[in-house]
């Protein structure tokens, strides 16, 4: 496959690509990543007015909603939309699409290779300004940037899994410097034709990307290693869920958990009083409301499977429990047994969906 | 409220008024006039509190009746408990007075049976922040317990807490008064039949006047009441227009946990996250055309405007909201300076137990007469079709 080489920054080049892309006709909508600098806030805009660009920042180190959620919805149409996606989210996506949630059909993604994103806290308190200029620095070094989400410190997956477009982010060119895409499929060729810039037989080579591989995977097995650095068991899960406050912040932003209604939430919890009077009877007290661990155990096993480690759980809760790097640890285990890996491939089947006359004989 | 003889009972404190409460709790149980208590007790990790539902007297010591944070709003603890019916057990729930309010509103919303509930208060001097007392425990209760003493919110606490004119006595079954007796004693003073039976049963007499406390009561009340004037000012400010809310709300998420964490939000599924709220995609893309393009996830200031229409005349104003979100928006604020208008409206206050109904199961042949004039002027505007 092809790629083009463009003389501005990489943010410029994918802004520019959008226009094109929309100027052109090529697309009905494009989403992308916005800054209001008004309100010092972000947000996807779904932008079909190419004149609306100048807001965009689509490679900003920001989540504020996981990309995958926001496109679920909106790619089930016959209008073409052209999507800049972190990998993490892009990868959410396709699990979705497994799920009958959202459609590639119609849709262009753009992705990158990715330094990370800053918790939502450094948003709101203004500190991104100062941590932007030396993050762009540090990941061309092949390192991590600091105050960087601990998932995103920890992931190992920062080069796109079938994106259609790759853009370098980190490697490649100086940061400001030069613009390069990597045209990955023929929807890829077929869309940038006409678009500007140097076309090149160039290949995306991940061997350049490996010293960042290797920090990332240090970081990992230190943050594994911290979530269950006080042993397993029942008594360690209350030590780090015990003060969850139930809001279920961690469920409504994952863009794995896509039930409108989680059963947790449903009737299906709801107890008679002699529920209540058995456990006081056995056991002398009882949580009020109940079921604190089991949401997330039960959440853990509805989902872990397709877990991409995005960090958006640990961002919204309210108690700072470390809910991203305890999923990512579980969801990376569970996969592995069923030699799964998350977004790898739209055709890839989910585990449970699977049946197989004979898999794990050592459990009979 | 029943204490018209102006008089309660004495329980002396050892060391904190938490402590009188708690001995008052255990004997309540020992003589069997209630089967169990709920109380909050500190999570393991030390950093936070859970809504404890106990009868084993002996667990009641690591219980704090009067706690510095809120992390769950005690009538969700009250509701999941007895949602689907009274039961038949007596329990004694101390808590603070909006968790008590709610509760009583949940109930008129059928979402909570107080029958064989005692709904007991404590004279509420604020609560800290949750993310405040996760990050620092130890200062956290430092600060709490100056303001105990003083019965006023610092720095430290929730926003709301400083202008809310309701953190003593309410509409509650009983309450623990203690602000203005240096922490030497607490009264118990009985709100409603089943109060004044608990404090006969315990061979507790009424024997304390209570004008002293109510005096000091009320000169606290008076400060928030000037706090409150002058947060609502800066509130109204900054609410000005459309483009006010907007700014307030730019950084919104949709996350919708203010609504999670809501104690009177207790629909299942939101109307927000229901199917019908979601546009289709073919229709949101037309829409987006139209002005060049859409923010999304789509209605994020919407979902407040609605959740507003739904709750606000049941709202406690004790900020919840604001302490659940993950971007720092005063939601709060916002909706407690909202509820004040509405509630004024109908003349209705959130909370109380007076056997008025939600305003919107009332009929009234005539009210709101301010909008029949409206309706009127409008339709004089309108263009004759004759």
């Amino acid at each position: 496959m092809s790629s083009i080489i463009i003389d501005t920054s990489a943010s410029r080049g994918v802004t520019g690509l959008l226009k094109f892309l929309l100027e052109s006709g090529k697309i009905d909508a494009a989403l992308t990543m916005r800054n209001d600098p008004e309100n010092n806030t972000y947000d996807f805009g779904l932008i079909t007015d190419a004149s609306n660009l100048d807001e965009a920042v689509p490679l900003i180190p920001v989540m504020t909603v996981n990309a995958g959620q926001v496109l679920s919805s909106i790619s089930i149409s016959r209008k073409k939309i052209a999507a800049v996606l972190k990998p993490c989210e892009l990868r959410a996506f396709v699990e979705l699409v497994k799920r009958e949630k959202g459609s590639l059909e119609n849709l262009l993604t753009i992705s990158y290779t990715c330094g990370g994103v800053f918790p939502l806290d450094t948003v709101i308190t203004g500190q991104i300004k100062e941590l932007l200029p030396k993050y762009r620095k540090t990941i061309l070094n092949g390192e991590i940037p600091v105050n960087t989400r601990d998932t995103c410190r920890a992931c190992e997956h920062f080069i796109p899994m079938n994106a259609d477009i790759t853009v370098s982010v980190i490697g490649e060119c100086e940061p400001g410097v030069g613009c390069v895409m990597h045209l990955n499929t023929e929807r890829a060729v077929e869309f940038t034709e006409g678009f500007g810039g140097e076309r090149s037989d160039r290949k995306f080579d991940p061997s350049t990307l490996k010293k960042t591989l290797d920090a990332r995977l240090a970081e990992k097995e230190k943050l594994f290693a911290s979530v269950t650095k006080d042993g397993p068991g029942l008594d360690r899960l209350l030590d780090t869920f015990g003060k969850c406050v139930g809001c279920h912040g961690c469920s409504s932003v994952c863009p794995i958990c896509y039930c409108l209604l989680c059963d947790f939430e449903s009737a299906n919890f709801d107890y008679n009083l002699p529920y209540f009077e058995e456990h006081l009877s056995r056991k002398g007290a009882l949580r009020l409301p109940p079921d604190t661990i089991f949401f997330h155990l039960g959440r853990l096993t509805h989902m872990s499977f397709s877990c991409v480690g995005c960090g958006m759980c640990s961002d919204v809760c309210p108690v700072d429990i470390p809910v991203a790097a305890m999923f990512k640890k579980t969801g990376e285990k569970t996969a592995a047994l069923f030699d799964y890996l998350p977004g790898r491939d739209v055709e890839e089947s989910i585990p449970v969906m699977v049946y197989k006359e004979e898999e794990f004989p050592d459990i009979g | 409220m029943t204490d018209a003889q102006g008089k309660g009972a004495v329980l002396p404190v050892s060391k904190d008024p938490g402590d009188a409460i708690l001995e008052f709790l255990r004997l309540a149980v020992a003589k069997e006039l209630a089967d169990a208590v709920i109380l909050p007790m500190k999570v393991p990790s030390g950093d936070s509190f859970a809504w404890i539902l106990m009868n084993d007297v002996s667990l009641f010591e690591g219980a704090v009746p009067i706690a510095a944070a809120m992390p769950v709003q005690g009538a969700k603890a009250l509701r999941s408990l007895t949602r689907k019916g009274p039961g038949n057990l007596t329990v004694i729930a101390v808590m603070r007075p909006c968790e008590i309010r709610a509760a009583i509103e949940l109930e008129k919303l059928g979402q909570v049976h107080t029958d064989n509930l005692i709904l007991a208060t404590y004279d509420c001097p604020g609560a800290i922040p949750l993310q405040k007392y996760v990050d620092d425990p130890g200062g956290s209760e430092e600060h709490f317990s100056l303001m105990r003493r003083s019965g006023k919110p610092d720095n430290t606490a929730k926003p709301v807490c400083h202008y809310c004119e309701n953190f003593s006595m309410f509409d509650s079954d009983l309450h623990f008064g203690y602000f203005g007796f240096s922490e030497k004693e607490v009264l118990v003073i009985p709100g409603s039949d089943k109060g004044s039976e608990l404090l006969k049963g315990l061979d507790l007499d009424l024997a304390k006047d209570l004008s002293d406390w109510k005096k000091g009561i009320d000169s606290l009340k008076a400060e928030r009441e000037e706090a409150r004037k002058s947060a609502f000012e800066e509130t109204g400010e900054q609410l000005r227009g459309f483009s006010g809310m907007q700014s307030v709300f730019a950084s919104c998420i949709g996350c919708h946990n203010c609504q999670s964490a809501c104690p009177i939000c207790y629909c299942r599924l939101c109307y927000f996250d229901s199917e019908t709220a979601q546009q289709d995609p073919d229709a949101l893309i037309t829409a987006a055309a139209k002005r060049g393009g859409v923010s999304l996830p789509e209605d994020r200031i919407m979902f407040h405007v609605g959740r507003m229409t739904h709750m606000s005349l049941s709202c406690v104003s004790c900020g919840q909201c604001t302490d659940a979100c993950p971007v720092s928006i005063p939601v709060a604020g916002v909706f407690s300076y909202v509820a004040d208008r509405t509630q004024r409206t109908f003349e209705y206050e959130a909370g109380r137990n007076d056997g008025d109904p939600l305003p919107l199961r009332q009929f009234r042949k005539s009210e709101l007469p301010g909008i029949h004039e409206l309706v009127k002027n409008a339709e004089s505007e309108e263009p004759s079709h004759e």
